[in-house]
């Protein structure tokens, strides 16, 4: 019981629940935007990679996103985190947040992975959609964002899911750049008496919940989207 | 039959296709007259859903030029976009848009060309005003056209309106996924229609519908034919074509081999290959 009686002395009377609460808003607030901004850089990057390879931009375009793709997938997220951090940021003598490089690199990171996952949603589409979008005058980039891009999203929502999952269990390592997420909140408290069993047992427990939460919401939207198209 | 006014509205000189190492269109020759109905039969394989495709620059033209409205369809430069709407196409799998219901499949295209255009002259007026800054001589702004709330409603209309002709007015709101494969295409043709279309070309509208449904598709198109409208279509229906076509194109090994009046075509078939197809099909 002694462990208890300390992580509840650390939780609740040394106000440790305040700097959990905080962690977890951290925590989530990183993974969704960095999810909103990895889907905004993975669809054009997408969209680039299926593009009709005529002219020299296009060209040059697909190149510039390889290059991308190859150095985000390439490299471990805390390296870009330290990078980022450590690296980029005096030399470009820039002071931000940990929180907002924490967004911008998990939004660059899984713009890499998104990317992947979008292009084979629009791969999935039947390829007349896209033709018959071209053949009454749209223009490449209006038929995609208007015909095929929304028939790929139902396809894709499992798949973009789980990339919300990764993310939120992958801000674990945000500490590295000190910001207190929730693991850092919950390693805090075992810190304070080094009694680290109940912090991280329960750690463990609140990323299981949000995970199924997560897990939960998406199962509804989909049910919802399958529901639009039989009432159709 | 119809003397048909006699203004090119396309005018294709050896177009030639190549996929690849295969040469699947070896210089083709052809004059589309305003309000020609032609039809281009042939045996599959022989190139003429691809020539009908690079007609508007779905496929590229390997070589040879596609003239149209003074501009040629086949340079690379000629933004191809502006020519497509004014010349419609109609496909073998209907290929309306899934995601959007009937009403949306039949104005997306033309409210997306009048906001553009609205666009246009709106950067323009901005270039003008600029202008007017600097100099004394004011220069008058553009017309700017209808509010983009109006160019919906009178997309819409028009596409009740369309709609009412071919009686489907009732499923305006219904998406593709609910409807039989006739009404599909039939919509297909509407939407085609909504633009306006110098032309339209048909690649094989009849051969995906149930036989069933190939009649109310094809009283639909001789509708239009009898309207004047002008049209290349590509079809197995040899009756059709007979019926309703004022010249059959016979292709064969990316050529035209055989072209005439329909009643000249079937029933005195100069080109052997051509007189063994027609027997067997026939």
């Amino acid at each position: 019981m002694k462990a208890w009686n300390v992580f509840y002395k650390q939780f609740i009377t040394y106000n440790g629940y305040k700097t959990v609460l905080n962690g977890l808003l951290t925590t989530v607030e990183i993974a969704v935007l960095g999810l909103i901004i990895g889907i905004l850089i993975g669809t054009i990057i997408a969209v680039v990679k299926v593009m009709p390879k005529y002219k020299i931009l296009p060209k040059i375009l697909e190149k510039v996103c390889d290059v991308y793709v190859a150095f985000f997938r390439g490299t471990p997220m805390v390296v870009q985190l330290l990078i980022g951090y450590f690296v980029l940021m005096p030399a470009l003598n820039i002071m931000l947040d940990g929180v907002y490089v924490a967004i911008i690199i998990f939004g660059l990171n899984s713009g890499a992975y998104v990317s992947e996952i979008m292009r084979s949603g629009i791969q999935s589409v039947d390829a007349g959609q896209l033709e018959a979008g071209r053949a009454v005058g749209l223009s490449f980039w209006t038929a995609m964002l208007k015909i095929v891009i929304p028939q790929s999203i139902k396809n894709i929502l499992p798949t973009l899911g789980n990339e919300f999952i990764v993310l939120i269990k992958e801000t674990s390592i945000v500490s590295f750049i000190a910001v207190t997420d929730v693991t850092k909140a919950f390693r805090a408290i075992g810190d304070a008496n080094y009694e680290y069993i109940i912090p991280y047992l329960t750690l463990a427990l609140v990323y299981l919940v949000i995970v199924l939460l997560i897990t939960f919401l998406i199962r509804l939207m989909e049910r919802r989207l399958k529901r639009s198209e039989r009432s159709k | 039959m119809k003397e048909v006014n006699k203004e090119t509205v396309i005018s294709i000189k050896g177009l030639t296709k190549n996929f690849g190492e295969k040469e699947v269109l070896k210089g083709i020759d052809l004059d589309i007259f305003n309000g020609d109905k032609i039809a281009i039969i042939g045996p599959s394989g022989c190139g003429k859903s691809t020539f009908l495709r690079c007609i508007n620059c779905m496929e590229d033209a390997t070589s040879g030029a596609i003239w149209f409205d003074g501009e040629n369809l086949a340079d690379m430069k000629v933004d191809i976009n502006v020519h497509r709407q004014k010349i419609g196409m109609v496909f073998q799998q209907f290929n309306l848009f899934n995601n959007l219901n009937v009403l949306d499949n039949i104005t997306l295209a033309p409210v997306i060309v009048a906001k553009n255009k609205r666009k246009k002259i709106q950067r323009q007026n901005l270039k003008i005003w600029f202008k007017n800054l600097f100099s004394k001589q004011k220069t008058a702004y553009l017309e700017l056209g209808d509010d983009i709330k109006i160019i919906k409603e009178k997309a819409e209309l028009k596409a009740i309106e369309l709609l009412k002709q071919i009686q489907l007015e009732e499923y305006a709101k219904a998406y593709p996924s609910t409807l039989s494969g006739g009404q599909k295409q039939r919509i297909a043709i509407v939407r085609a229609l909504a633009m306006d279309p110098k032309v339209i070309l048909f690649d094989e509208p009849t051969s995906a519908l149930d036989p069933e449904m190939v009649g109310e598709v094809l009283e639909l198109m001789k509708r239009l034919a009898n309207d004047g409208m002008t049209m290349v279509i590509v079809t197995h229906e040899m009756g059709f074509a007979r019926e309703v076509a004022n010249r059959v194109i016979f292709i064969d090994g990316g050529k035209i081999v055989e072209e005439n009046a329909p009643s000249e075509f079937f029933t005195n078939p100069q080109n052997e290959r051509l007189k063994d197809f027609l027997s067997k099909v026939l």
